[in-house]
């Protein structure tokens, strides 16, 4: 049987004063890709950011790699460390003089207290590979500033990749990119799952991307209305359980 | 006079212990502001530097009036003041720079009604806005000293912390890191660097030694480890060349070293090949 990466259990989660999430359990296994599907307003985001530590949580526990998560988001760090998350939008300041090779570079660093110079060669190394692997490594000096759409993602997918993760959590990762950089997002993505065996949650408005490459998928609208294989879980009366009837009128039709 | 005995006015100069103090306290403020500066302005934290310095003369009036050594009561009171402006921040939630102006400017206009009770304060109003570098201590020294170490350590354990911090912040807290912890801990730096070199440097110019090498540096900056290291070198830097320049010309110390901050950056703004 394959061990259990993260498992939530009946979890509630309140933004302002609504339970943005209410009592949702589930439980992701190891090189499982799952998605999570569900109209805007439905507390995708907010479920994963839950289950990051980023918004507290009212009820229900959660347990990443056999360890719960403290009700104030604490984690110990040799775990934090295995788990990577990717925001919808990766906004940042272009000012900002980084560069791609620092930016990987931080996906490496553990982030407590340590000397600059901790493990260098093995650092530079983890970095370099990471950004070969991405077909990237030609951008290293460059400052991140002067990225392209796709390029940036391919950057985020080596900081992700620069240290041996076993949980990706990705909030719509491709936004912002077009149709040709997406697909290619996607190919490159499930290449690094199947040899690195990453388990992936993901946030998608993408049916079609879902049903081509999800193992599993939750279909959430506040609370979890279904989940399943996405054959199964994305049939047309579950769809119009959660986007509404006309959403599924309108797919057949195209 | 000749060129010669001009330069031997200055090295003369610079044997008295005075002004050895004054400019070793003028490069470890240079160093601190440049360090620290670097991430101020990249988080857009300039304008609070300013708002600090200006408060630092309400609490200089009020050890004024209490009869207190005003180096004693500053480090305390600018430590309880950077606190207070984040709490206010936090809990108004109103913009950053119009909630700062209105403490700054209230702040500035307690300590001058604060003053006006202190009667004939010896030191002058001159010397509070605009510092005395040639009036450093011993004492004041070890303080910049003690916290030069104290930032220097911070810094360099928390680098890669701060850099993720300073990128995106949910970037930084999905891989835990406490935000709230990390942005006290670095306001409290900032607020003790202010209130270690306001004596020196004087509340309306203490901002430029945050502000300036760090802009310069990030003009002239391919990295961020570079950016960081160049922003506190240009700050010890062009606190030894402005001494220099004042003993030479006979000028205000803390104003020399603010005009060779300023001519370094109009140097990096001209170089076009460097420009990013």
């Amino acid at each position: 049987m394959k061990a259990t990466v993260l498992s939530v259990e009946q979890l509630t989660v309140y933004r302002e004063s609504y339970a943005a999430v209410q009592n949702v359990s589930f439980s992701l296994e190891e090189g499982t890709d799952m998605a999570i599907v569900g109209p805007n307003g439905a507390g995708k985001s907010t479920l994963v950011q839950a289950i990051l530590g980023i918004l507290p949580r009212a009820a229900g526990e959660i347990t990443i790699l056999g360890q719960p998560l403290s009700q104030t988001g604490v984690l110990a760090p040799r775990l934090r460390q295995q788990v990577a998350y990717l925001p919808q939008n990766f906004l940042f300041d272009r000012r900002i003089p980084m560069t791609v090779e620092e930016l990987v570079g931080l996906g490496w660093d553990r982030l407590g207290m340590q000397l600059p110079w901790a493990g260098h060669k093995q650092r530079r190394d983890a970095i370099q590979t990471a950004l070969d692997r991405v077909d990237a490594g030609h951008l290293g000096h460059q400052l991140i500033s002067g990225l392209s759409g796709g390029e940036t993602k391919r950057v985020l997918l080596a900081y992700c990749l620069v240290f041996p993760r076993r949980l990706l959590i990705l909030d719509e990762a491709p936004a912002g990119l077009d149709m040709r950089g997406e697909s290619e997002f996607y190919q490159l993505l499930y290449q690094l799952k199947q040899e690195q065996g990453w388990a992936i949650l993901q946030i998608s408005h993408d049916l079609d991307m879902v049903r081509r490459h999800c193992d599993r998928v939750l279909c959430l609208n506040r609370a979890l209305l279904c989940q399943g294989i996405p054959e199964a879980t994305l049939s047309p009366d579950n769809l119009a359980a959660a986007y509404g009837s006309e959403f599924v009128r309108y797919r057949h039709v195209h | 006079m000749s060129i010669q005995a001009e330069a031997t006015r200055v090295i003369e100069l610079f044997q008295f212990p005075f002004m050895q103090r004054a400019v070793l306290g003028g490069v470890l403020t240079g160093v601190m502001g440049g360090m620290l500066g670097s991430f101020t302005i990249l988080r857009q934290l300039s304008f609070f530097s300013d708002a600090l310095g200006h408060s630092a003369l309400l609490g200089i009036s009020i050890g004024l009036l209490l009869g207190i050594n005003p180096s004693v009561v500053l480090i305390p009171f600018a430590v309880a003041f950077a606190l207070g402006v984040t709490y206010l921040l936090e809990r108004t939630r109103l913009w950053t720079d119009a909630l700062l102006n209105i403490i700054y400017s209230s702040s500035l206009a307690i300590a001058v009604i604060v003053l006006s009770f202190v009667g004939q304060y010896k030191g002058g109003i001159n010397n509070l806005l605009f510092g005395d570098i040639l009036a450093v201590q011993e004492l004041d020294l070890v303080f910049s000293g003690l916290l030069l170490i104290v930032c220097t350590i911070f810094i360099g354990l928390t680098l890669r912390t701060q850099m993720l911090l300073t990128l995106n912040e949910p970037l930084a807290i999905a891989r835990g890191i406490s935000v709230t912890s990390h942005r006290t801990a670095f306001i409290v730096l900032l607020s003790l660097v202010v209130a270690v070199s306001i004596k020196s440097i004087g509340v309306l110019l203490i901002s430029g030694f945050v502000v300036i090498p760090a802009c310069a540096s990030r003009l002239l900056s391919r990295n961020f480890s570079q950016y960081i290291m160049l922003s506190a070198a240009l700050g010890g830097i062009s606190a030894v060349i402005g001494m220099v320049l004042s003993a030479l010309f006979n000028l205000p110390s803390g104003p020399s070293i603010v005009v060779t901050q300023l001519s370094i950056f109009l140097v990096a703004a001209l170089l076009p090949r460097f420009r990013v």
